[in-house]
């Protein structure tokens, strides 16, 4: 008997003849999460068997994988030979002792003598028998034993199954660049999208000293958080304080968020197409603030038009996004009162509804305009992230 | 060159009580309670410094040490209080530490009373004996503001609240006015004062409670009897040595140069258009706190900490707070308030950094008003 660990995937397997090519992904996220248990990974049609790790570690390489997008569940089980006293035996062991309870008995092996059903009847009587407090029922049992006969004269018998993240395995879909504020919401969409299968890098604004360099600690700190799900991501921080200090004096108050947000779009698409990025993530939500409406997503949209700019969270509540990120571990760090913005450079009324002709004319009032722009690109900082210890 | 107008906040240690502390960490390591002679020649020098802050604070009293005056301010509200038929006393301008032990103990039930501050800071004396009564069992009004400075009369305030409630302890927060108010805690009617060793060039991790002779208190931990039973826990030796130390280093600054400090600053402050002084008739000369119209404080802080001069914004425990208590209770609209910063001077600081701060100060407010 030896204790392993069943990993099942779920979209992958709608793909056709592509699908060697999500699953090499997915084995080799997988084996990068648990390169430090000294485990083995076989990978097995339609599932991968985790073996060979230390018992005492099992719940670690549990919650290890339980972070992999792409496994769509996972279960604890026992191999065994398939020879049906070693089956009622061990059924009998992972059997309850009282209440009801069902056998599921799946065969990959189609040459075993017993079918599914009458297997799984011999070793739901065999239960019954040396446990008579037991009950089948077969509709909603409160346990269910599920014995899965291999072709290589094994079983896995497991008691549970453990839901994974689901989704595609993250760089199966390309790279994007990722807006991350210090907030609650761009964590969620980087999440979002990498539950899609695009790994991504992430663009931080900063205006120090208008803000402070805990602002910016934190953000380092939800990037860490988010790699234990989204992958490697490198931070870019971009310097924005003489942007902000030009805004401020050269243009109309109401005007000075839509405007910031647009050079935000376009330093974007800038470092998106350096660093081969196919697309910009970011967190907004159809209405959520002033800067979210359709008018002011159409105004910054506009600086964009070399790649796509997904918003996951575009359709989704506040407390949606919240659930996810108390999910996802960001949340606590992303209420830290530490302000992204500065209030100086908050208007009283910003701007519901701007245009693009307006803020056109807006941004012509800076004289400096593209010199700013590409001081700001050059003052790029560059962060590796550090693997989160919660990893 | 760093200049450090913090001091509020933390001093820097003196040479003098770090050398004194690392000759005892290297060499004389001894646990105070052990029997053998070099830790009771240990023992004995933490009795000498015991004796030493007790003379400092006046006779009629003796000191407990803890770890920090957050820790002396808690364990008054843990002691102080006999049942919840009596009522407690605070000023509105109390350090976090002892205005978060009275809201704890409103929401066990107690009757805790807030008194108002005056305009320029100080405890609004004529609101405190309203709400002071025959059944007060705690009073306690800080000796000096911390972020202000405004410095309370507190042996009036104590004998006009013993008049009318003879039984209440009176304890006052002296943190900010040990060794630069000078202070006979007996002779003043307090029963209890706080105080810490950090604020005066000792170091973080050494606070004291003084006691009044004759009054008993619940112990703050219990244990292997240390501090005379009141609060057990092996002693922080060095810190504490180093504490006494330092109040001797401390006493010998020289107020006056530390006044001028502050005055030219005031002066460069109140040149600038719509700057509120936040201080009474009677302020620490250690602190000057300031109300910039028009400004946020922070980013002043942080203009300043890039040409190496490191101011407060208000306490330092709570900057982390948007809202502030002592300045709103002094009556300051919001527009002021965020644009306040507490300089604060220490032993340490000299005059001749003086005029860099006021350039600065004038500079970089005019470009954040501009």
């Amino acid at each position: 008997m030896e204790n392993i660990i069943v990993i099942r995937y779920g979209e992958i397997y709608l793909k056709g003849k592509n699908r060697a090519f999500f699953e090499r992904i997915l084995i080799k996220n997988i084996r990068y999460k648990l390169k430090d248990f000294g485990c083995k990974l076989h990978a097995g049609r339609s599932r991968y068997i985790v073996s060979d790790y230390p018992t005492k570690q099992e719940n670690e390489v549990v919650a290890a994988l339980q972070t992999v997008f792409g496994i769509h569940s996972l279960s604890v089980a026992v191999c065994v030979p398939n020879d049906l006293e070693t089956l009622i035996k061990h059924v009998c062991l992972s059997a309850p002792d009282s209440g009801t309870f069902r056998i599921s008995v799946h065969r990959g092996d189609k040459r075993y003598p017993l079918t599914s059903v009458a297997l799984a009847a011999k070793l739901g009587a065999a239960v019954l028998s040396a446990k008579p407090d037991l009950r089948v029922d077969l509709h909603t049992p409160e346990h269910t034993v599920w014995v899965d006969v291999r072709e290589n004269g094994t079983a896995y018998i497991y008691g549970k199954v453990i839901n994974g993240l689901g989704g595609m395995p993250v760089g199966c879909a390309g790279k994007g660049l990722l807006l991350l504020s210090g907030g609650i919401d761009s964590p969620v969409a980087g999440y979002m999208m990498a539950k899609r299968g695009l790994c991504f890098d992430a663009i931080h604004f900063h205006s120090y000293p208008y803000t402070s360099e805990q602002a910016k600690e934190k953000v380092i700190q939800l990037a860490s958080i988010m790699q234990n799900t989204c992958g490697k991501i490198h931070l870019y921080c971009v310097p924005v304080t003489q942007i902000q200090e030009a805004i401020h004096k050269y243009c109309t108050d109401s005007y000075m968020i839509t405007i910031l947000r647009r050079f935000m779009m376009r330093i974007a698409a800038i470092v998106a197409q350096k660093q081969q990025c196919g697309c910009l993530i970011n967190g907004e939500s159809l209405g959520q603030v002033a800067s979210q409406t359709l008018e002011s997503i159409t105004v910054t949209n506009d600086m964009v038009s070399s790649m796509p700019i997904f918003r996951p969270l575009i359709g989704m509540d506040k407390q949606e996004i919240i659930d996810i990120a108390l999910k996802m571990g960001t949340y606590e760090t992303s209420v830290l009162p530490y302000e992204d913005c500065c209030t100086v450079f908050l208007p009283e009324s910003p701007v519901t509804r701007p245009t693009i002709a307006k803020a056109e004319e807006e941004e012509a009032k800076i004289p400096d305009y593209n010199r700013l722009l590409s001081d700001a690109v050059n003052k790029i900082e560059i962060l590796k992230i550090s693997q989160s210890e919660t990893c | 060159m760093m200049i450090y107008l913090d001091n509020a906040a933390t001093t820097k240690p003196f040479d003098g009580v770090l050398r004194k502390m690392s000759e005892l960490y290297e060499e004389r390591f001894f646990n105070p309670s052990a029997l053998y002679t070099p830790a009771y020649a240990v023992a004995k020098e933490i009795e000498s410094a015991r004796e030493s802050i007790c003379r400092f604070l006046g006779s009629g009293g003796t000191v407990y040490f803890t770890s920090c005056a957050t820790e002396s301010n808690t364990w008054v509200f843990s002691c102080g209080i006999k049942n919840k038929k009596g009522n407690i006393v605070i000023s509105a301008g109390e350090h976090a530490s002892v205005y978060e032990n009275a809201h704890a103990l409103i929401a066990k039930g107690y009757d805790v009373r807030i008194v108002n501050l005056s305009a320029d800071g100080t405890v609004n004396q004529s609101d405190l004996m309203r709400k002071t009564d025959q059944n007060t069992t705690l009073v306690s009004v800080l000796h000096c503001n911390n972020e202000t400075g405004a410095v309370n009369d507190i042996a009036a305030l104590a004998r006009s609240v013993k008049k009318v409630a003879p039984h209440a302890l009176f304890h006052s927060d002296g943190v900010q006015a040990l060794c630069k108010i000078p202070v006979r805690c007996a002779d003043a009617g307090i029963d209890l004062y706080s105080v810490s060793a950090h604020k005066i060039g000792g170091v973080k991790g050494v606070g004291a409670l003084w006691v009044r002779n004759g009054i008993r208190l619940a112990p703050m931990l219990l244990g292997g009897g240390q501090e005379k039973g009141e609060r057990s826990g092996t002693e922080n030796t060095a810190g504490i040595i180093g504490f006494a130390e330092a109040i001797r280093l401390f006493s010998q600054t020289d107020a006056n140069a530390v006044a001028d400090m502050r005055h030219a600053v005031r002066r460069t402050l109140l040149a600038t258009d719509n700057v509120l002084i936040n201080e009474s008739e009677n302020n620490s000369p250690y602190i000057l706190s300031a109300s910039i119209s028009g400004i946020r404080s922070e980013i002043l802080q942080r203009k300043l900490a890039e040409r190496g001069i490191f101011i407060g914004l208000g306490s330092a425990c709570s900057s982390r707070l948007k809202k502030n208590r002592i300045l709103s209770a002094m009556g300051r609209s919001m527009s002021y308030i965020e644009g306040s910063i507490r300089i604060s001077f220490g032993a340490q600081n000299s005059p001749i950094e003086i005029p860099a701060v006021c350039t600065a100060l004038q500079e970089e407010i005019a470009a954040l008003r501009t």
